[in-house]
């Protein structure tokens, strides 16, 4: 069961303060200033941006603005992961603010999903709830909850409540006592390595082993990417993030499945080469 | 993403096919027979049409594990000769609804039963 609140307030919580730069091709009546906001680690950005779209709008005509979309040093921005994945993926080890470059024009489709209205980012948020809750749960839990409870839930995420969201969410965290956690963990394992096969890695994976001993984020590493891990001897040549953090590769996985998940259930984990200073 | 782009992410070499017939060759029988789970490049798909939408006469595809679920998608409208402006849901257990980037080898891995992922289409949204 989730108890350590702390942690989860700490998770909930976690801001990275954020610069917004107009895009110097979009066109202007007047100079745009930067704007600086903190942005939620665990929301997404075109839910959480109105306020920068509003100060740029002021200098800029009508019809020189399409959809609105983010880029960090030419890397489009994919509104749809988490805020915190996307600056532990590209940022994690650069200077604050995160300098993030805002456009206007020329969508990049190839590389983004478009957000036209607020209701996306909720069918996506609660798709990814139910699609952890079909590994954790064979999606027993969120079936059992009304409408009602689901709008609780996004809710909660929109509107920065943590108390709101928790109350509904800690069901979601619950298993039976036997079983000794979840039926598979909903985690992704992002690379930050350019030239990937693959966007993230999700298997399944159980929390614990058939003779009952918790699997903990080193044994899923091990199976799931093993070049993550340093052998003794060896340097340093990755870092595993979860929320900005590097947690203990000894954690146990169902621990950090309930505790530093995000909150669309899933553990968000990235890896990433370790800065040479 | 555009209508006609691939992820960007795919690494597929081959041209972009469709998705094979059930009528799989005795060579591509003995290829799968030979690839395990792991480096096996193409999954099963069986597609359940949902509610009033119409039903695809081949069921069964073979699909690059790289295929986009929005890639499947806009070949099943095409096949089933959709308007452009007729949306289409894919969901996955009957219960959600993937990311269109997601892509169909990983929901196998994750989904998949008896060899084979499922995956229901309709034309409204079924499962919210």
């Amino acid at each position: 069961m989730a108890d350590d609140k702390d942690v989860l307030r700490d998770v909930w919580f976690g801001r990275i303060p954020t610069c917004f730069t107009l895009n110097q091709d979009e066109v202007t009546e007047r100079e745009a200033e930067a704007y600086y906001l903190l942005l939620p680690r665990v929301s997404y950005l075109t839910l959480v941006t109105d306020k920068v779209k509003k100060h740029f709008l002021k200098v800029m005509r009508a019809e020189d603005v399409e959809e609105m979309w983010f880029e960090y040093e030419g890397t489009p921005l994919k509104w749809h992961y988490p805020i915190g994945v996307l600056f532990d993926l590209h940022a994690s080890n650069s200077v604050l603010p995160w300098s993030i470059t805002v456009h206007f024009k020329n969508f990049p489709d190839r590389d983004l999903l478009h957000c036209p209205s607020s209701s996306v980012i909720e069918a996506h948020f609660m798709s990814s709830i139910k699609e952890a809750d079909a590994l954790k749960h064979k999606s027993q839990v969120v079936n059992d909850m009304q409408k009602k409870d689901h709008k609780q839930l996004w809710m909660g995420l929109q509107n920065d409540k943590f108390d709101q969201f928790w109350a509904m969410n800690r069901k979601l965290m619950e298993y039976p006592t036997e079983e000794g956690g979840f039926r598979y963990i909903p985690f992704r394992i992002y690379q930050a390595m350019t030239g990937n096969d693959r966007p993230f890695i999700q298997k399944l994976f159980r929390p614990v082993s058939p003779e009952g001993n918790a699997y903990t984020l080193g044994d899923l590493l091990k199976e799931m990417y093993p070049a993550a891990i340093t052998n003794d001897g060896e340097q340093k040549r990755y870092q595993v993030v979860i929320h900005g953090i590097e947690p203990l590769l000894e954690t146990p996985l169902q621990w950090l499945s309930e505790h530093l998940s995000h909150p669309d259930n899933f553990l968000h984990i990235c890896v990433v080469p370790t800065p040479s200073d | 993403m555009s209508d006609t782009a691939e992820s960007p992410t795919e690494t597929q070499k081959e041209e972009t096919q469709p998705p094979s017939d059930d009528s799989t060759t005795n060579d591509e029988k003995k290829k799968k027979k030979l690839m395990s789970k792991h480096t096996k490049t193409r999954i099963d798909v069986l597609l359940k049409a949902v509610g009033d939408t119409p039903i695809m006469k081949t069921k069964k595809w073979a699909v690059d594990r790289g295929r986009t679920v929005q890639s499947l998608s806009q070949f099943i409208s095409r096949f089933l000769k959709l308007d452009a402006n007729e949306q289409l849901f894919i969901y996955v257990n009957q219960s959600f609804a993937p990311s269109p980037d997601q892509e169909v080898g990983v929901l196998f891995d994750c989904f998949g039963s008896d060899g084979k992922l499922v995956l229901h289409y309709c034309k409204s949204q079924a499962w919210g």
